[in-house]
């Protein structure tokens, strides 16, 4: 029998609330609710959810895992997770007590039907005790290879409902990678159709959820000055910087497999260059935004074969200090091959071929390793077009740039010059600058609390469509083929540099140079 | 860093000429620049309108506080035209740790006038005004019923006007509230309605699962117990008015209303008891562990839920005000029936 979802208005008790939709209370089950992204994320986020009155009263969550806990031991030990990790932290008591009550643990092996069968027995009772109405969440916080058997079985078992066809909600959220490569991307994205609709996938970047990522379309679309200028004929070029400082930590045996090109640019550096250089959408709605990220990604020029050096320089960091730390080179890492020709650094020169773009190079870098932890966007505009002050003396003028810094210190700054005062004409570059933390304060929530009410909500505008992740690994695949056949070791950087020097001449080549973040 | 600077920063109020205030002000920042150890912000014009010392001391200390979390520009005005002829000035900067151990400074100018002087007071704090940021006016106090030019001179480019309805002494003030909202461009915001916020967040809970929201229709009846310091004061009644307005508002229909005002220390709500024909939802506070807790039993059965509740201060209340970026639109729409309620009460 299947349990109808009704239509139902919204609640007009909500008009005027700082939040006037709340989601209907469903069954979030994770999937490796014992791992770290478990304790370190989820399960803080959802907690500062519930501390900030954004859950429903109602609200489950099962965690699902191979190793035995009984439903008080798991309590206790997220309630430490959440101790030490949510935003909202210390735990206040009176939260906790009425959070704790809609948390769960069932034990199970992901590969086995019976485990499904206990899942599904405690989902159905979960229905009648707390009001979910039979929908269901299942974020699968587990490696991609397991993808496939627990979304079949979540088919066989009839354990997954659709409004469309008469039944409660069902959702998946899927961590990254999404595949390795195009092939395995479309085999994942393949399965996960046979079980469930493309409207049903909630592919999680949690880039998308941060505040300073949104607000690049505020930023944009919300203010008329910057979109008639936002274009080749002002802009010179772009940068995209995100540096760790960190290197792989506990991650070498899975980072030794995919290399900072797979890790970081093929999913959130791409999501940010497609929200930099997006067509404005026809709608603030999931399907046009994304449809105006996607035109970005198939605009992208393929990198010519045989010249690929030219426009792509990967680096391995290998001994030197980091934050006056020494810092151990990447192949004496902890699970790293004493061979390994994994990159650790990718700067690539990027073009969008399309009307607004042609011929402006986005140059984009990411690193382990690199002095600090920094993720910044900067739009380089074209200098004045007369030197109206060029030969008197002491004036050297600079283009302005406009930097977006999307952590840590999050915020806006605008670069230009000014007349330094005095009875003679002289310059000086000049900063005018925005911080999210002097302008308005309070710490912005974490970007899984976002995705995970977003999700609970049905709104999948801030997650990853098909066609966008298939499409960024169309074009980013014939360069790692490359690289990968290519018996020559990444050139190497000092740990704590911004990289090889091939990376700097990447950019000086034509007349440029990396902005310092 | 400005040995100015440095007087106003910890807590000294600089006396300056009135006519010098802006020139001041810049003098004190000149020299910030280049060390860059202070960031000097501001995202509202707050005026702070009062007509006593101690309500000028008062309105000092919550928007210094107010001024941590909403950067802004302070200016307190004690106006009292049954005083001594008299207009002073006197500024100080309120600063804040901010990241990375910067210190973040807004500006802080206090304006006192007396006697004929006060009329002065309107076009002073016109000139002070930071171009093109809004403006808060928090009316310390009851309002005024007379010098109505005055007022209107003070609320001209106002666009929020700030008042706690706690204290008000008749339904006449609620009517005052009203026609600024109705009537001007300037936004009525009230803090004895930001403190039902919670209230209306736990209230709304009850209906937000599919099942319960026809039952929003359903209600028949209504009992609000309050606690009161003095139950003869109007203001302390108005909590009740605006929660019972707002139900009737949000559910477009009458509802049987009972109050129900208990002597007590901690003024607000206390326990509101929804009437549903077949169940009976309750929201109560918790005052030891700081939430509403809700519940709903009878035929339908809900799982209890929390919402947290702190004691908000003033300085909180006025930051939530502050941080609203569009004006409050339910206000306008509860008053005609909370002044109704209170002349029928009267």
């Amino acid at each position: 029998m299947s349990i109808v979802a009704p239509t139902v208005e919204p609640n007009p008790l909500r008009e005027g609330l700082e939040q006037e939709r709340v989601p209907d209370a469903s069954c979030l089950v994770i999937f490796g609710a014992s791992g770290d992204l478990t304790h370190r994320k989820l399960l803080p986020a959802l907690y500062s959810l519930a501390h900030d009155g954004l859950l429903p009263a109602g609200q489950t969550i099962i965690g699902f895992a191979r190793p035995d806990y009984t439903d008080e031991a798991f309590r206790m030990d997220i309630r430490e997770a959440c101790n030490k990790y949510a935003r909202t932290r210390p735990v206040d008591d009176a939260v906790w007590d009425s959070f704790a009550k809609g948390l769960f643990y069932v034990q199970g092996d992901f590969s086995q039907p019976e485990a499904y069968n206990r899942l599904n027995r405690k989902l159905k009772e979960c229905d009648e005790t707390r009001g979910t109405g039979g929908r269901r969440i299942y974020y699968l916080a587990v490696p991609p290879q397991f993808f496939p058997t627990i979304s079949e079985l979540l088919g066989a078992e009839h354990m997954v409902t659709d409004p469309e066809r008469g039944g409660p909600y069902t959702r998946v959220i899927i961590e990254k990678p999404f595949g390795r490569d195009l092939q395995t991307a479309k085999e994942l994205n393949r399965v996960a159709v046979t079980t469930f609709r493309e409207r049903q996938v909630f592919r999680i970047d949690h880039y998308l959820g941060k505040e300073t990522v949104q607000n690049l379309l505020v930023l944009r679309f919300a203010n008329g000055i910057f979109e008639p200028f936002w274009n080749r004929q002002y802009i010179d070029h772009v940068q995209l910087t995100v540096a760790e400082s960190i290197g792989v930590e506990k991650r070498g045996g899975y980072f030794d497999t995919a290399g900072i090109t797979r890790d970081i640019i093929q999913n959130h550096m791409l999501q940010l260059l497609s929200l930099v250089a997006m067509e404005p959408p026809v709608a603030f709605d999931a399907d046009a935004v994304r449809d105006e990220k996607v035109k970005v990604l198939r605009a992208l020029r393929e990198f010519p074969r045989g010249r690929e050096e030219e426009f792509a320089v990967r680096g391995q960091y290998t001994e030197g200090s980091v934050s006056g730390e020494h810092a151990p080179g990447y192949r004496e890492e902890e699970s790293v091959k004493a061979d390994s020709r994994t990159e650790t650094f990718s700067a690539l020169k990027v073009f969008v071929d399309n009307w607004r773009w042609a011929d402006v190079p986005f140059y984009i870098r990411a690193g382990k390793r690199l002095p600090k932890r920094v993720t910044d966007i900067s739009i380089h505009f074209r200098p004045a077009p007369y030197p109206l002050f060029k030969k008197l003396p002491g004036v050297q003028t600079q283009p302005n740039v406009l930097a977006i810094r999307i952590q840590p210190d999050e915020g806006i700054a605008l670069k230009f010059d000014s007349k330094v005062p005095g009875p003679t004409v002289r310059t000086a570059p000049v900063t005018m600058e925005f911080r999210y933390a002097t302008s308005f304060g309070a710490e912005p929530p974490e970007a899984y609390e976002r995705l995970l009410l977003e999700t609970m909500l049905g709104d999948s505008t801030l997650f990853a469509r098909r066609d966008e992740v298939e499409t960024a690994w169309a074009w980013l695949d014939p360069l790692l083929r490359t690289w990968e056949s290519d018996s020559r070791p990444p050139k190497p950087y000092s740990a704590g540099s911004w990289g090889p020097q091939e990376a700097d001449a990447l950019i000086e080549r034509d007349g440029r140079k990396w902005r310092r973040p | 860093m400005t040995d100015l600077f440095e007087r106003a920063a910890s807590g000294e109020e600089v006396r300056v000429d009135y006519t010098a205030i802006e020139r001041t002000l810049a003098d004190m920042w000149r020299g910030e620049g280049d060390e860059h150890a202070v960031t000097r912000a501001a995202l509202w014009n707050v005026v702070a309108h009062t007509s006593t010392g101690e309500h000028h001391t008062h309105a000092s200390e919550t928007l210094s506080k107010s001024a941590a979390a909403v950067p802004q520009r302070t200016i307190i005005v004690r106006a009292d035209p049954d005083a001594a002829s008299e207009l002073s000035s006197w500024i100080s900067a309120n600063c804040h740790l901010g990241g990375e151990g910067k210190r973040v400074c807004s500006e802080e100018i206090a304006i006192v006038a007396g006697g004929e002087r006060v009329s002065r007071v309107p076009p002073l704090v016109n000139a002070l005004l930071i171009p093109d940021m809004p403006v808060a006016m928090w009316w310390v106090g009851d309002l005024p019923h007379e010098n109505a030019e005055y007022v209107q001179t003070l609320l001209d480019p106002v666009d929020r006007l700030i008042v706690d309805s706690v204290h008000f002494n008749d339904p006449a003030d609620l009517g005052i509230v009203k026609r600024v909202a109705d009537d001007t461009a300037t936004a009525a915001a009230d803090l004895n309605w930001i403190r039902l916020e919670e209230w209306r967040t736990a209230t709304a809970s009850v209906f937000d699962p599919p099942e319960m929201r026809e039952k929003i229709r359903a209600v028949k009846g209504v009992r609000i117990v309050a606690s009161v310091e003095d139950e003869t004061y109007f203001g302390e009644r108005i909590a009740s008015l605006f929660f019972a307005s707002w139900l009737m508002a949000q559910s477009d229909h009458r509802v049987e209303t009972t109050f129900d005002l208990q002597k007590g220390e901690r003024r607000g709500l206390i326990r509101v008891e929804l009437d549903l024909g077949d169940s009976k939802a309750t929201i109560e506070r918790d005052p030891v562990r700081c939430v509403l807790s809700t519940n709903v039993d009878g035929r339908t059965s809900l799982p209890d839920a929390v919402t947290r509740s702190q004691l908000k201060g003033i300085d909180e209340l006025i930051v939530r005000v502050l941080k609203q970026p569009n004006s409050d639109r339910m206000l306008p729409k509860i008053l005609p029936l909370a002044l109704e309620l209170a002349q029928k009460q009267k």
